[in-house]
């Protein structure tokens, strides 16, 4: 692809993202011997949008994304993206990137090099925008890929995943190794790149109120099962806190599932399953109990606790 | 840089911040106020929120676009935006502050008085 081709691409928009029609995913289960990962996964992943794929550690997030894109064997279930199967296939596999941080490179490879190579793989490659976003994050382009500091990693395969357009961009916790300085440049980056080459990414990290701004759509993962698939707006209003003294918190939580409490002296504040009612507003505020607005990361830390002691015990 | 959320959906935070510009005459009538891609950037915020936070703006006739060109602030844009707020200066303002006021045992006469001498 030359780069005049893409030149013209920049001014007239994304003829390859024309007929995106996302990621379909029906009764997906994956087992690793007895290990049951993924149980019954139905969801679906709409085009043009940055999906937040979100839980604790060993839920299957990662899993899930290598399922997709057929790195890892299915056991059983479907599996559709632009309405294809990925086993495969080709032709839907180029139109796909996967990075993570701990990606693997050849011991010969460096930045430089892989920046020549990569535009083989990906053919909405944007060779502007790799030079622009190595220079800024101060990629060393001649040191071997394998000595580079965790976070020189985390740069070169967000330089990958950006700079390679693919419609369907997979980042699993692409930026751990970032300092802030980094990560802000990543999102400001990302927000760009969206703007300018709308694209479907799928997104991991525990970073999660960094990144909630970015994102539109959440897809939470709870031991292997998706509990929450929402609009991040209606996602935040999945969950409330309520805050008060004991008794009254109490008896206004109800019979409601309480993900997670915390108790401060005589105050006690819980995170309930569930949105709040006008109801619960006025009751709360005649009993000088505030409801709070939960913040994603709260949301995830909450369920994702409980998923946590739910596996301890053995359930 | 990220706007704050107080609960708020960001769409509804972003577009307060920009009518506040457009009340403090950082961006005045007819001038152009930032892309959608340039606020997504610069808020590192997602691009569709960008354009919402816009989009509620054009809806409220604050602003205008002007195909191929970009999103101006409409001539009555600025009266547009205070007689909005003049409506809502009640419940954002005088409520909590008569509920504060309560709380800490002042008296209507009391609130008069300050808001006198905070009165140029």
């Amino acid at each position: 692809m030359s780069s005049q081709t893409l030149q013209a691409d920049h001014r007239t928009g994304t003829p390859w993202d024309t007929g995106q029609q996302g990621i379909r995913i029906r009764n997906l289960n994956k087992s690793f011997g007895k290990k049951h990962v993924l149980k019954d996964v139905t969801v679906d992943f709409a085009p043009h949008r940055v999906h937040g794929l979100l839980g604790a550690n060993g839920v299957g997030k990662t899993t899930l994304m290598s399922v997709i894109l057929n790195h890892t064997f299915r056991s059983s279930g479907e599996i559709l993206i632009d309405g294809e199967d990925p086993r495969e296939n080709a032709k839907v596999l180029e139109r796909t990137c996967f990075i993570h941080e701990d990606q693997k490179f050849h011991d010969d490879d460096t930045p430089a090099s892989l920046l020549r190579i990569l535009p083989t793989f990906y053919p909405n490659w944007d060779a502007q925008l790799a030079e622009r976003l190595a220079s800024r994050f101060q990629l060393p382009m001649g040191t071997r890929a394998v000595k580079l500091s965790r976070g020189q990693r985390s740069a070169l395969v967000i330089v990958i995943a950006l700079s390679s357009r693919a419609p369907y961009t997979f980042m699993d916790e692409p930026y751990l190794g970032l300092d802030p300085g980094h990560r802000a440049l990543f999102y400001e980056e990302f927000a760009r790149a969206m703007a300018e080459h709308p694209r479907t990414v799928i997104l991991s990290t525990h970073l999660i109120d960094e990144v909630s701004d970015l994102l539109e759509n959440v897809v939470m993962l709870e031991d292997g099962r998706v509990t929450v698939d929402a609009d991040i707006d209606h996602a935040r209003d999945s969950a409330f806190v309520l805050r008060g003294l004991e008794p009254v918190v109490r008896e206004l939580a109800g019979g409601r599932r309480i993900l997670r409490e915390h108790r401060l002296g005589n105050i006690l504040s819980v995170t309930v399953d569930g949105t709040a009612t006008d109801g619960d507003h006025r009751r709360a505020h005649e009993a000088n109990v505030s409801v709070e607005p939960v913040t994603l990361q709260e949301l995830v830390a909450a369920r994702g606790m409980r998923g946590a002691d739910n596996a301890d015990r053995g359930l | 840089m990220t706007p704050r959320h107080d609960g708020r959906p960001i769409f509804m935070v972003l577009a307060d911040q920009i009518a506040d510009d457009i009340l403090q005459g950082n961006y005045p009538v007819d001038s152009a106020v930032p892309s959608t891609n340039e606020l997504a950037a610069f808020y590192r915020i997602n691009p569709a929120t960008a354009g919402k936070a816009l989009g509620r703006l054009v809806d409220q006739g604050v602003l205008a676009r002007r195909r191929g060109i970009g999103t101006f602030v409409a001539a009555d844009g600025p009266e547009i935006l205070r007689e909005e707020r003049r409506k809502a200066f009640n419940e954002d303002f005088i409520r909590p502050a008569v509920a504060e006021a309560q709380r800490l045992g002042l008296s209507l006469d009391d609130m008069v008085a300050l808001i006198r001498k905070d009165t140029p």
